[in-house]
């Protein structure tokens, strides 16, 4: 089974259009993987769906890299008792 | 050498804003305050204004949409004359804020309209004529009519005495001026001196005195006929700076008028044109100052380049005496859906009723409105005009954009809005078609509602039903 940063990684590549095996935890969103903002947004909807859970919207897209997220999903995850 | 003036300026931390909301109370157009004296040298000498006398004048605003504003244009039909006129009462309230308005009279049109705005029975605006008063004929149309008040035409500039009107001296224009104002005297009429092109007179020379003799006239008949006197800037030359000199400075133009020559304040009027966009501001200097009335057009629509709005002047008035004082300014909305219904051209971007005035089209400005709508509105235009701030949607618009259009759409506020994050779908859609298909106009509204339909349907069925 997928570990969490590899679903993340997963969704990443899928919504940036990139290869998995190009990303890495400490690249940077915008900077390294050249996230537009409309694609911020679209990221953060399909972690959403991804791992079933609701995002705070304002804190969600302060999320700046890609290790960031799997943080922030992980501790949502938790709060709103998502097993991953 | 100089001493600096500078001084220091120490950081005022504070971890709550400020929003300065004893100016910007977001329920009026912000405050017009003052912190001292106006000081304006005339003859060298400082002359002091209070300007919080401005909350215990009347200042009135006056409307000639129905004159200067239809010279502009093909002529209003009655009806359309009578549904403005009885939005104008609206608009001015009780307390006749907007005070009177002018008509022409010298077709059956003129006086029928005259009539139907009369038996509508409301007090305000009350109605005056205007007559080129070239003939004494004239003052019996105004008689027949039973109106109290008439504009007379009585031209200032040398460039009107001598060149368009052809008068030998100044002397036989004022005397045929003053034969015109006896007649009105006579007739029971009051005249309303309108001085055309004072801005390019020779006041000294001809308008003071002039206006003087108004003044000594008057004194020989009842109150209620004593002269107004309208300073009529023309051609839009009039100017509002400190140390601007005459004929051009309205400061000094009204304080003389209003000190010097002894017009009372509640007797004299300001009419602008735009020809320097200046238009408005000179009119609202012309209220500091000291002339009581604003004369006006809805709009700003008149001739040439038009004179000072009236919505204008009405946002003026609240924002100087800080109260809607029974002002009506939904009315203002009324009136310009009215005006585009019957042809009348306003632009997207002009103030107030222009369909962009409070539509932002950046998405970091729409990121601003979705999270306090006063950042980027200019006052509470949903209670005020019945118009809630709006976004168009472009390339610019963002996802911040987006959300902003489809919660105002579904009417939703507060923790009801939706977060951009569940309107992807629609934000990518927009985002698509100026970069994938290379749109280069703005989406409507239709396409926008059509495609909220499409890609949010559980949101739809929830907000609009089926």
């Amino acid at each position: 089974m997928a570990t969490l940063q590899e679903r993340v990684i997963a969704v990443t590549a899928r919504v940036l259009r990139m290869e998995p095996a190009t990303i890495r935890p400490e690249h940077h969103f915008a900077k390294d993987l050249g996230a537009e903002s409309i694609q911020s947004v679209e990221l953060v909807a399909n972690f959403e769906e991804e791992f079933g859970i609701e995002m705070d919207e304002d804190a969600a897209l302060s999320v700046s890299t890609v290790g960031g997220a799997v943080d922030f999903i992980g501790k949502v995850c938790a709060e709103q008792g998502v097993a991953v | 050498m100089s001493e600096s003036r500078t001084r220091p300026f120490p950081l005022v931390d504070r971890t709550d804003p400020n929003l300065l909301e004893e100016t910007f109370d977001y329920s009026l157009p912000p405050l017009i305050r003052f912190d001292g004296p106006i000081i304006e040298y005339v003859e060298g000498k400082p002359v002091q204004f209070d300007p919080k006398a401005l909350k215990t004048r009347e200042l009135v605003i006056t409307d000639t949409t129905f004159r200067d504003g239809q010279q502009a244009r093909p002529p209003y039909t009655i009806e359309q004359m009578v549904h403005i006129y009885d939005l104008l009462a609206k608009l001015g309230g009780p307390n006749g804020v907007i005070r009177q308005t002018e008509f022409f009279l010298y077709t059956r049109n003129d006086r029928e309209t005259l009539d139907r705005c009369r038996a509508l029975g409301h007090r305000y605006p009350e109605c005056t004529g205007w007559i080129r008063a070239n003939s004494m004929d004239d003052f019996r149309l105004v008689q027949e009519n039973k109106l109290t008040e008439t504009g007379l035409l009585t031209s200032c500039s040398d460039y009107h005495i001598f060149n368009k009107l052809k008068f030998k001296s100044r002397k036989e224009c004022m005397d045929r001026y003053c034969q015109v104002v006896d007649a009105a005297f006579s007739a029971g009429i009051r005249p309303r001196c309108h001085l055309e092109d004072i801005t390019r007179a020779d006041v000294e020379g001809f308008v003071f005195p002039f206006v003087e003799r108004l003044m000594r006239m008057s004194e020989q008949v009842p109150e209620k006929l004593s002269v107004k006197v309208r300073m009529c800037d023309t051609m839009g030359f009039g100017l509002t700076y400190p140390g601007a000199e005459l004929p051009r400075s309205v400061p000094k133009l009204v304080y003389k008028m209003n000190q010097e020559v002894g017009v009372p304040s509640s007797r004299l009027e300001w009419h602008g044109h735009n020809d320097f966009h200046k238009v408005h501001v000179n009119a609202a200097t012309a209220w500091l100052y000291g002339c009581d009335a604003l004369n006006s057009t809805l709009f700003g629509f008149g001739e040439r380049t038009g004179n000072p709005p009236l919505e204008g002047a009405v946002f003026e008035y609240i924002a100087l005496r800080g109260d809607l004082c029974g002002i009506r300014t939904e009315a203002i909305t009324e009136l310009a859906e009215y005006m585009r219904s019957i042809g009348l051209p306003i632009a997207e971007n002009y103030p107030f009723v222009g369909r962009g005035f409070n539509t932002t089209q950046a998405g970091i400005h729409a990121g601003g409105l979705r999270q306090d709508e006063r950042i980027y509105n200019i006052f509470d235009t949903t209670a005020l005009l019945g118009r809630p701030p709006r976004v168009s949607l472009t390339d610019k618009s963002g996802a911040d954009g987006v959300a902003h259009w489809i919660n105002e759409f579904f009417g939703l506020k507060g923790d009801q809005r939706i977060s951009k994050i569940k309107m992807h779908k629609v934000a990518r859609w927009v985002f698509d078609q100026y970069e994938v298909h290379g749109r280069l106009t703005a989406i409507s509204d239709q396409e926008m509602e059509a495609k909220v339909r499409e890609l949010m349907p559980d949101y739809w069925a929830r907000h609009k039903g089926q």
